[in-house]
Order: structure tokens, then sequence, then C-alpha cells
């Protein structure tokens, strides 16, 4: 226990700034013109410390906030006439940001003309002015062909009102500006309400209070990280994993690995990403706030407590970074502009699978990733109103990843967010967009099978409503889908085809890059499924039973797979269950952990 | 009306009923004045023996005959958690949906998203409706209302004919696009009708007519899921309440914080959802109409439950889950915006592996209950710290038993007070501070989410524990002033007592500010306008004029979330798209911060409320007469100081009596504190004021 703060006051404080925090969250989500923010909520609101610690992010995206420190200290050592009103602009990722199409904006918060916290929105733009009409661009060969308009931590507003010359460059080069515009006030506001409750707070508690208050809470973060590590054994975890092979990379892919150490004596754990390749010649390379955000996310999911996030927990936890590395610190002028996504989703899965070789109970499965068609960048022309239009949809999600506890959800939307994210209503992006839904279902057996089964997957179909939809997408886990752990098996691959909307054979189309979709033409997307945790032949009969009556599993599986049989009355019949599953032990050998 | 005289001497009554988990709250309203309030057992088996128990004991509780106020109640309002209780724990009718093909899954995808990344341990919410009763049919509407694909009755006959195989005992109907054209929704309940006769349906148009399918399929559902049973929990509680003599109207209160006759509510149930905490607010409205804000939070023993009133407006949401945010379901209604939160007298207060003291949001509830109660209960409550602190009458505690001081103190010694190195009186102290800083968080939050600053706000606190922490949550809030209604244990009862007749109909043509459609504007009025009448034409005699109020939902173009925004009268087409843009611009900056007065604004849906005030009944039995009588002096322990403060007993304090703090009231329902630095002031309803004194 912190003996120097009072208790009640540290307790009444963290809520305070978590409100904050919450309060910003639902501010921007009310406010902002995109869907890709208003409705699938792809951003995430935080405050810093002075000296840019994290302190609270209440609902964040881990691989949003949990490299946000960064942020701050770009902030501090580009600017030495910081002063109450000023925002700024930030999307560079060479230095503290994630990938161009996030926009960060700052806010220092002064408290008795002292500065004392940051406010930080960071939001995925519809559009950031890349040369083609996406935000992630995993084939740009630099940062010159992707294209986006980069604004190293520049000043937006100072005295509470824009600086018009920034606003004028981001309204010249970034398609539906209006819609740009209206996110940037959106996330403005958001960070404008954080300095207002700060203030208050300070106004009340005391200015002392509040700054003490900050070292209370991480040194009580810490100890309960501290406490959750101790209770682990003492172990070298080393994972891999293998990224499809897109343009630029090795014809088999990319190949990438880390080596997380528990020491539970020192209560630590730290993870190595340096043994990994140099930057691509593409833009699946990560940035330094990625790569600590995924290797973070990947040990919070990995450890069996929920521990704050917040700098407190990462003070037990060091991640190693090696600079022109692929999953490091890029080297400029290699492109991130997937930075956020397909090697970052990777990191994830390697560190918090490889804490399910601990023991029972602890890790998690791969969760599925990647961005099929049914999570495209869309754009075009609406012939209904002549409007333009530029954003990401999310119509499906993806499998999540079964715990040790828990089957995988169906609602995930990738790794580094979790299920954080929403997806689209089906009607809301009829009524925006000239598409045409057909479905949008889950996929019977796509989740691996497992004692807890991985999430299903979702197939999605669209058409055009006009002569063409422009899509921007990357399907990820052809080759490589996401894997099980402790015997549990690998989820379903994604597929994405075309076919003729009156009916014909399927037509390819590339795995990455754009496509203009017909009229008369419509799009199918299956994306991948989650892994199981341990083995199918373990899952309580009854879970599988429901599984087959929901059609999430099919009979087939049910007997094949998992051992389960279920007589002509719809019951499980325990005896031709228990034979079948012995049968199948025999046969299977002894189970992988 | 022929014998207008001889009806108006008659005595007649108005009886508001809330039936919650534990007890049965019943006000009784006179029309020659005064108002009874009483409490019984809930008696699950028979609604009407509990509603009947608690009836007689207010009315001989003023010596009016029970007998008398049933037979000559002229309205008796009726509130029920049935409904929530039903949907909560799957006791609901055996429903089927039938729903666009491909979209089968709606219900369980639900709109995405979760509370924490990590927890490892949360499972994935099962829909509504299982996937093996949910049935796809063939038909498509566009966004524009055009059928692309026509409904292929043979397929749904088909359908039908495996329902009735199946004995499903009800049926929702929910397709893409039916708020635009619904013909295939209603297609589809002729077909019922035909192959299903007396099968009760929803259609999802009807159930709660706005765009995205989940919300609105999830309305139908539980909309469906709940028609067999309300018809026999309504049917039965009508035909006890005829066969012992009332003649009189039968409302129930809604989500909306309203009430609706009974066949409205039986027509569509899905409006008795989250009915439970909407009318504690209306007495919060009622009490002080022209204050800015006036916050209502009702404690009980688990929960603590948080609305806001602008203005005598009560604040309405759209996202009211029932259960848990994420996991639970949304039917994207309009109910009372209500935040509720674990904490209440019962909560538990818990050392965490941190060594931070932490309370709720686990309850000790009725059993064991708080450790004062000698139930067997060793965990320290808030109720625990309020007997330590002296605050509860150990010696005399209205629920029907003493209160064990001892056992208090000891729990509270133990689990607190001895691990954080503290006396009992400062673990005391510190329990309740931490709970207050929780309820004040949450107050503090709802109201800012919903763009309200609840400084100096007046809080009106009721429930059976709400009194004994108000001050110092209004403290923690910066307001200077604190109001404990007189009936403030019965608090929703007394609600339901005063609740309007109100509904709303909503017409969903879209429009656009700078492109206006003036026909497509005057339709929509008029179809929501005529609705609005026709309903108010069905209440001739409540003696109130019905009010009508217009909206309309609208956004930004590009935003994913409308604001409502009422309009000073009723639209007329021509002029409208200009005052409606200003009222959009006004109200946005209001409750975001901005707004853009360049922009167009886009209209989703116009709509009316319509509102039938009830006459208000005056108490007139309340004491003027007597002298405040205290009946014992205790020692309770404020901010870490001791004193010696006044108990006094509530039936002797009458209209204007002032009591300085220290002091502590026992009412039969509830106990209020008074600190040190607080008097309580006595309006001319016996409503208590807490005030701050002056510096």
């Amino acid at each position: 226990m912190t003996r120097e703060f009072d208790p009640v006051k540290l307790s009444v404080l963290a809520n305070a700034f978590d409100g904050i925090v919450r309060e910003m969250t639902n501010g921007l989500l009310r406010s902002a013109r995109s869907s890709v923010i208003n409705t699938a909520r792809d951003f995430s609101c935080a405050v810093l410390t002075a000296d840019n610690q994290l302190l609270a992010a209440a609902e964040g995206v881990p691989v949003h906030v949990f490299g946000a420190g960064p942020l701050g200290e770009d902030m501090i050592a580009l600017h030495d006439d910081i002063r109450e009103g000023d925002a700024f602009l930030h999307n560079d990722p060479y230095l503290g940001n994630s990938h161009a199409a996030d926009h960060c904006i700052l806010v220092p918060i002064f408290v008795g003309g002292k500065h004392l916290f940051t406010a930080v929105t960071k939001a995925h733009q519809a559009d950031c002015g890349d040369s083609l009409p996406t935000t992630f661009f995993a084939t740009a060969r630099d940062v010159y062909e992707e294209g986006a308009l980069i604004f190293p931590c520049v000043r937006v507003q100072r005295d509470y009102t824009d600086v018009d010359d920034v606003v004028r460059m981001c309204r010249s080069r970034i398609r539906v500006p209006d819609q740009w515009y209206g996110d940037y006030l959106a996330s403005v506001g958001a960070s404008r309400i954080a300095e207002r409750r700060i203030q208050e707070l300070a106004e009340k508690f005391g200015t002392d209070d509040v700054v003490d208050f900050v070292e209370a809470w991480f040194d009580y973060s810490e100890r309960l990280a501290q406490n959750a590590i101790e209770t682990l054994p003492e172990v070298d975890l080393h994972g891999e994993s293998t990224h499809d092979p897109f343009p630029g990379t090795d014809p088999e892919g990319v190949h990438i690995q880390a080596t997380v150490s528990v020491k539970p004596t020192q209560g630590r754990v730290s993870i190595d990403l340096r043994d990994n390749p140099d930057n691509l010649p593409n833009g699946l390379n990560l940035t330094r706030a990625t790569a600590t955000g995924a290797a973070l996310a990947g040990i919070l999911s990995g450890l069996p407590e929920t521990l704050p996030s917040n700098a407190g927990t990462f003070r037990r936890i060091e991640v190693k970074l090696r600079e022109g590395c692929a999953v490091g610190v890029p080297k400029h002028p290699h492109s991130c502009s997937s930075g956020t996504t397909n090697l970052a989703d990777r990191v994830v899965n390697i560190v918090q699978s490889s804490f399910a070789r601990i023991d029972d109970g602890y890790g998690s499965a791969e969760g599925a990733a990647g961005q099929t068609p049914a999570k495209a960048v869309i754009s075009g022309t609406d012939e209904r109103n002549g409007n333009a239009y530029v954003n990401q949809i999310l119509v499906g999600g993806v499998g999540g990843p079964a715990t040790p506890y828990v089957d995988g959800w169906p609602t995930y939307q990738r790794p580094v967010c979790g299920a954080l994210l929403y997806h689209d209503s089906v009607e809301v992006d009829e009524q925006r967009y000239p598409i045409l839904i057909h479905e949008r279902a889950l996929v019977a057996d796509s989740g691996g099978a497992g004692k807890q089964r991985g999430g299903l997957a979702s197939r999605v179909t669209f058409e055009p409503r006009v002569d063409q939809v422009t899509l921007t997408y990357g399907i990820e886990g052809k080759e490589n889908p996401p894997k099980g752990v402790r015997g549990g098996y690998g989820g379903a691959a994604p597929e994405a085809w075309v076919e003729d909307v009156s009916g014909s054979e399927p037509r390819a189309i590339p795995v990455v890059g754009r496509y203009d979709l017909r009229r008369g033409e419509k799009v199918v997307s299956i994306t991948p499924g989650g892994g199981g945790y341990g083995d199918p032949l373990e899952r309580d009969p009854q879970a599988v039973l429901v599984d087959v009556n929901d059609g999430r599993v099919s009979a087939e599986a049910a007997w094949e797979v998992y051992g389960v049989r279920i007589d002509e009355s719809g019951a499980i019949d325990s005896s031709g269950t228990e034979n079948q599953r012995k049968n199948l032990s025999h046969s299977r050998g002894s189970v992988p952990n | 009306m022929s014998n207008d005289t001889a009806l108006s001497k008659k005595v007649r009554y108005r009886i508001a009923v809330d039936t919650g988990g534990t007890f049965t709250d019943v006000v009784v309203g006179c029309s020659t004045g005064g108002i009874a309030m009483g409490k019984a057992l809930t008696t699950y088996d028979r609604v009407f023996t509990g509603f009947e128990a608690a009836v007689r004991r207010a009315a001989e509780s003023v010596g009016w005959s029970g007998d008398d106020v049933l037979r000559n109640a002229e309205v008796i309002v009726y509130g029920t958690t049935h409904a929530t209780n039903a949907v909560l724990t799957g006791k609901t009718a055996k429903t089927a949906l039938l729903i666009t093909e491909g979209f089968a899954d709606t219900l369980l995808l639900r709109e995405g998203g979760r509370r924490d990344a990590f927890d490892s341990k949360a499972a994935y919410p099962p829909a509504y409706i299982p996937r093996g009763l949910t049935y796809e049919v063939r038909e498509r509407v566009s966004a524009e209302g055009t059928v692309l694909e026509p409904l292929d009755e043979d397929h749904v006959r088909t359908l039908l004919h495996r329902l009735a195989a199946e004995r499903v005992e009800a049926i929702a109907v929910s397709f893409l696009w039916s708020i635009i054209n619904d013909a295939h929704e209603r297609r589809v309940a002729e077909l019922i009708e035909e192959i299903l006769p007396g099968v009760p349906v929803t259609l999802s148009n009807y159930a709660n007519p706005i765009i995205r399918e989940y919300r609105r399929t999830s309305a139908a559902s539980i909309d469906a899921s709940l028609k067999p049973l309300m018809e026999a929990h309504l049917g039965d509680l009508r035909r006890d309440l005829v066969e012992s003599g009332f003649d009189g109207d039968l409302l129930v209160v809604t989500s909306e914080g309203a009430v609706l006759d009974v066949d409205d509510v039986l027509d569509r149930p899905v409006l008795l959802l989250n009915s439970g905490p909407s009318m504690a607010p209306l007495v919060g409205a009622s009490a002080a109409p022209n204050r800015e804000t006036v916050v209502v939070c009702d404690m009980g023993g688990t929960t603590f439950d948080v609305s806001l009133v602008e203005k005598g407006t009560v604040r309405h949401t759209r996202e009211a889950w029932l259960g848990e945010p994420f996991v639970g379901h949304l039917t994207g209604l309009s109910s009372v915006a209500v935040t509720s939160i674990g904490a209440g007298g019962g909560s538990i207060g818990w050392i965490d592996a941190g060594g931070l003291l932490r309370v709720g949001p686990q309850s000790a509830r009725s059993t064991p209950g708080p450790a004062a109660y000698g139930l067997g209960g060793e965990e320290p409550t808030v109720t625990d710290a309020c007997v330590a602190l002296g605050y509860l009458d150990a010696q005399g505690f209205e629920g029907g038993f003493t209160l064990d001081r001892r056992a208090a103190e000891k729990a509270i010694e133990s689990r607190i007070a001895t691990p954080l190195n503290m006396t009992v009186e400062q673990a005391a102290q510190a329990i309740l501070d931490v709970s207050s800083h929780h309820m004040a968080t949450a107050i503090r939050q709802s109201a800012l989410e919903q763009g309200v600053d609840p400084r100096g706000a007046l809080i009106v606190a009721g429930g059976g524990a709400g009194a004994m922490v108000a001050a110092g949550i209004g403290s923690l809030l910066e307001t200077d002033t604190v109001l404990i209604p007189a009936t403030a244990g019965v608090l929703a009862a007394f609600g339901a007592h005063k609740a309007p007749i109100a509904t709303e109909f909503l017409s969903p043509l879209h429009n656009d500010t700078r492109s206006f459609d003036v026909s497509s504007a005057a339709n929509a009025v008029r179809e929501v306008s005529a609705k609005a009448n026709e309903f108010a034409r069905r209440f001739p005699g409540t003696g109130a004029d019905a009010e009508v109020t217009y909206f309309v939902d609208a956004r930004y173009p590009g935003q994913a979330w409308d604001l409502r925004v009422y309009l000073s009268e009723a639209p007329v087409a021509e002029s409208a798209a200009e005052s409606i843009e200003a009222a959009f611009h006004k109200e946005h900056d209001h409750r975001n911060g901005t707004h853009d007065p360049t922009s167009r604004v886009e209209i989703i849906a116009w709509g009316a409320r319509v509102e039938i005030p009830r006459p208000e009944l005056v108490d007139s039995n309340a004491n003027d007469s007597q002298t405040p009588e205290t009946h014992r002096t205790d020692e309770m322990v404020f901010d870490g100081k001791k004193y010696s403060a006044p108990r006094y007993r509530g039936g002797t304090l009458g209209p204007g009596d002032v009591i300085s703090g220290p002091a502590v009231v026992d009412l039969p329902t509830t106990t209020i504190v008074i600190p040190p630095t607080w008097n309580a002031q006595l309006d001319e309803n016996s409503n208590f004021y807490l005030n701050l004194k002056e510096a």
C-alpha cells in the first residue's frame, strides 16, 4: 500500500481520470463524421503526465494507446514555446506515432500556468491523402509512394484557434475534406473536454495532491503487475509466426519471432523483438509505438490477471526493439502504412500464445487478423446524390482466440484491438454508401476446435449499386491461419472472390491491393476463424451440442473432431461419446502443448 | 355525464403501486386531500395479494377503509419489474424469429464492442433467440424502399407450418428496411394469422421503427417473447381488480417514464423493459421544475440509480442496455436515462491485492445482509459503517429488528481497520467516503456524458439508503442543497402516482435542410400529428388537455448518431428547414461542445410526443401542529470528530420546522443524516431540504 498517499483519495482520483477519458471517448464517438470513427469506434483517448507517462486510457485500443507516451515526448522535444490554448497534430510514424492514418491531437493541459498533463486523441481517419484511396497501403514501396500527408507534431491550434495553414493543407490533400474537418473538430473537442475536466479536478483537490497522486497510482499499478508476475514460473518463452507473402516480402512471407523472459524473482517480464528482419520495401513495417503496443497487448492478454493499462504496470515490462527492423523502429523512408495491423497482429499472437505453454490457465490461442473486402476501404461517388465518399467499412468480424476459460468471440476485429471495436449496421452502410449487402453470416466449423473453441469467421457478400465501387483491402492468414494452443486446432483460413450477381464461376481477386467492383459483380469475403485452446476431446459435450444446435459446429465435426455422439432425439449419447473419444484419442496420439 | 354533481361529491382514490423484488410499495391519494403510503411483501404467485395488503396497510395508517379505497379507485397505476426479470432470467415464451435471408446472426452479433480487451474470462453472450429458432425468409427491400426480391410466400408458408409443429408461442418478424417499406412484414403477419391464428406476432417496424437492424430486431424479439407472459400477468391482475370492485382505469408504468393504458402495453410489452427505475426521476422533476439541473438518486440495498432532470424535463436515452453494456440486449427505444452502479447500503468494503480500499460492487443483499443485521453477515458494508458512526438507530431500527452495533464494528475492525492500521471510526468513515465518491463519480459521469454540469445541481435523494449519504454526496458535488422528498422511502410508487399518460410516435422520413423536400416533411408531420391526436382522444376523463410536443432526430452529414431536437411548435413544412437547422446547431453545441454553422443538417425522423398530465393530489395530512420531538441523543462521528447529536422522530416534524446538524431524523422508511455543517428545513409538503450552513 502506498503509505504516503491517502488510499481513499487514490481510488477517487483514479476513477476521476478514467471518467475523464471515457467522457472524451463518448464525445468523439458522438460528434465524429466518418463511420470508421463514429460507428466502428477506431480511435482511442488517453491522458499523459507532464513527463509523458501513460496515466489513463479507459477503453483505449491497445495498439493505439500503449505507445502513447512517445507522442508527448515529441511535443516537448520539438516545441519550446508550448502554452495554454495550443493543440498539436501528430501522425508521424518515424517519431512517436503509429501509422500516418492515425491523426493524433495533443493538447497540453496547464494548471496554474504549469504544464501538468497532456490529453491525446488518436483517431483512424477515413482518408489521409495516400496516393490510393486507402488508409492501409500495404504495397507502398516507401513513404513517397504511400503519399500520406505527414505532420511531425505540428501546432494546429494556438490560443484555442485553428492554425489555418495546416487545416488548408489537409483540406487540399485529404479526400472528402469536410468529413476530415468534422472528425478533426470532434478530436479537438474531446481533448478540450479533458483539459477542462482536469483543470477542475486540480482546482478541487489541489494541484499538489493531483501531482502526488500520479506517482502513487503508478506505484500501486506497478505493485499489482509485480504480484501477477511473481506467481509465474521462471521461463523463457520463444514464439514465432509467419506473415503471408505480400508484394515486397520474400516468397515465403515474413517470418518473425519473439522471446519473452519471465523473471518472477525480479517481478519482471521482458520481450525481445530484435532478432527479426530488417525494414521491408512495403507498408508492413511497424513503428516504435506499434511494436511496443503490440508486445504489451500480447503480455496483458497472456497474463491471467487484468492489470491497469498505465505506465506503472509497464515499468515491470521491458520491450527490446532494434532500429531499422520491420518489427521495431522504422528507418525513413520505409513505409509504415499497415504498421498498426499485419505484423503487429502477429506480434500480439506470438506473445499471448507463448504464455499458453506455461500451463493450462495461461495465455490464449491466436486470434484472426487480416482485412478481407468485408473490411475494405471503399471509395467512389454515390450516384444517388453525387457525393464522393471514402471510408473503411467493418461489416464482418473475424474469429477471436479461445482462452483457457471461454470460446473466442465472433465480433473480434483483430489482435491489436481485440473485440473493442464495433461493427457496422447493414442498414447504415447501405444508406451511406452505394452498396447492397447480401449476407453477414457466421461460418460453421470455422473456429478452431478445442476445449474452448476459437471464434467463428463471418461470410459477407455485397454488390455495388452504381457502376463501380473501389475496394482496397489485404487478405492475411490465407497461408498461415491462426493457430490453436495446448492441443487446440487452428482457425479456418480466409477467402475472397468475385462472381456475377446473376451467378457464375468464382473469379480470383488479388490478395492485397485494389479492386474496382463493377455493377453486376458481387464480392464474397470469408474472414478467418480464431484458434482453439486445449484438446477438443475435453470439450464439454453439452457445449458441443449447443454449438451443433446453433449451427456453429456441424454434426460431422462434432463426431469426427470433438468425438461427441448426438442421438436421434438430439441429446448427447454418453456412452457413444465416451467410446468415440477413446478411439480418437488413441488414433491421434499425445496432445502437443 | 348526467350526474356530474353526484360524482364530484363521491370520494375517489388514485392508487400507485410499485412491485419490486422484495417489497410492493403503494401510494394512495384521495380526491378530498390526503396521501397514504404502505408496503407489503411482493407476492410472486399472485401480484394482487401483496398489492391488496399494501393498499389496506396504507389506508389504515390514515384511517381510511381499504375496501373503500379499492372500490372507489378511479385509477390504478401499476409498475412492475416482471417483464425485465423475465427477460433477464430467460423465462419468456418460446419465440421464433423470421428475418431477411443472409442475416440470421443479427441478434447474436449485436453491434460489437466490449468493456475490457483483456478479460480472458468474459464469455460471449448468447443471442436473445437461438439460431435454431431463427428462420431466414427470401425477400429484400432496398434502402429506398424498392422491392429487390419479392417475398417468397410459399417459403413463408412452409416455415410457418414448421413453426406450428415446433409449437412456438410467439413470433417476431424483422426485415431489412421495413422502416421504409413494411409491406413484406405486414404480409407475413397476415400469413401467420391464417396459418397460426392466435399466436402473438411482433413486426419490427411496429416494435421500434428505427434504422439499425440489430436494435429493431432485438426490440421485436423481446416484444414478441413477452406477449404471452404479460397477457397472463396483466390479465390476472385486471381480473382480480375487477372482482374486488374496481371499475376505473388500469395504467401501467413504461420505461419512458410515463404510464399507458393496459391495452397499449399488452400490444407492445417491450415498453415495460427497465420501467423500474423510470419513476423516481418524475419526483425530482416536479419537486423543482425551475431548477436548471436536478439529479435524482435512488439508493437501495444493492444499486444506486442516477437520473437527470433539466429544467423540469427528465433526460431520456435510446442506448439503455438490458443487462450489462455490450453483452446484454439493446432495443433502441426511448427510456428514462438511468445510470445504475453497484453501490447501496449493502455494498461490501474490501481491500484488494494492491492494498487499496474498495467498496462494492458486491453486496451483502438481504441474506446474509450487513453484519449489523446479525443474520450471519461478516463482511463490513456501508450500512455497518453508518451504524458504527452512530447514524443508524441501533436500538430502534424500524426494519423490524434491532441492529447489532458490536457485529458491525467487529466486521469493520477485522476486515478494514486492522489491515490498514486505522481506528474503527476512521475505517467506517473511509468506507463511507469511498462509497460516496463512487456515487458522486457516477452522478458526475452520467451528467457529463449527457453534456450537463452537475455542479450546483439540486440533488434529490431517495430510496431506503439515499438519505443517509445525501449530504455527503452533495458536498462532493459542490452543491449546497439536497432535497429528500417526504416520500423518499417509496420514491418509485410516488413517481407513478403522478406520472403523465404519454407516448411518442415516429415517422422515419429522411430529409435534408439544404435540399428540403417540403411534401415529405408535410406528410411526416401530418402522420405523427394525426396519431398523437387520435391517442389523446382516448383519454377524455383526465380533465386535462393533452400536450403534443414535436421533435426531430437529426445529425450533421456523416454523423452516425443523431440528436433529438425538440421544436417550440408544430413544424410548418414550408419553413421548417431553417428553424430545424438553427435548433440543431444550438443543441449540438450544448451536447458536444462544438457546432458547425456552415453545415447542412440531415433529418432522420420526425416525431411527436403526446402527454396527458394527471391532476396532482395534495397531501393534507401533513403535521403542522406538533413541535419537533427528539427521542434520544446519540454519539455520532462526522469527519473524525465526535458529536452528541439528537435523533428526531419524523412523525413529529411539520412544514417550516428547521433542524440544525448534527442530527438524525428517523422516518418509517428511511433515515436522514444531517452532518454538522448542514441543516434541514421542511417545506409546505413536508419535503426535507438539506442546506449547507452559511460559513
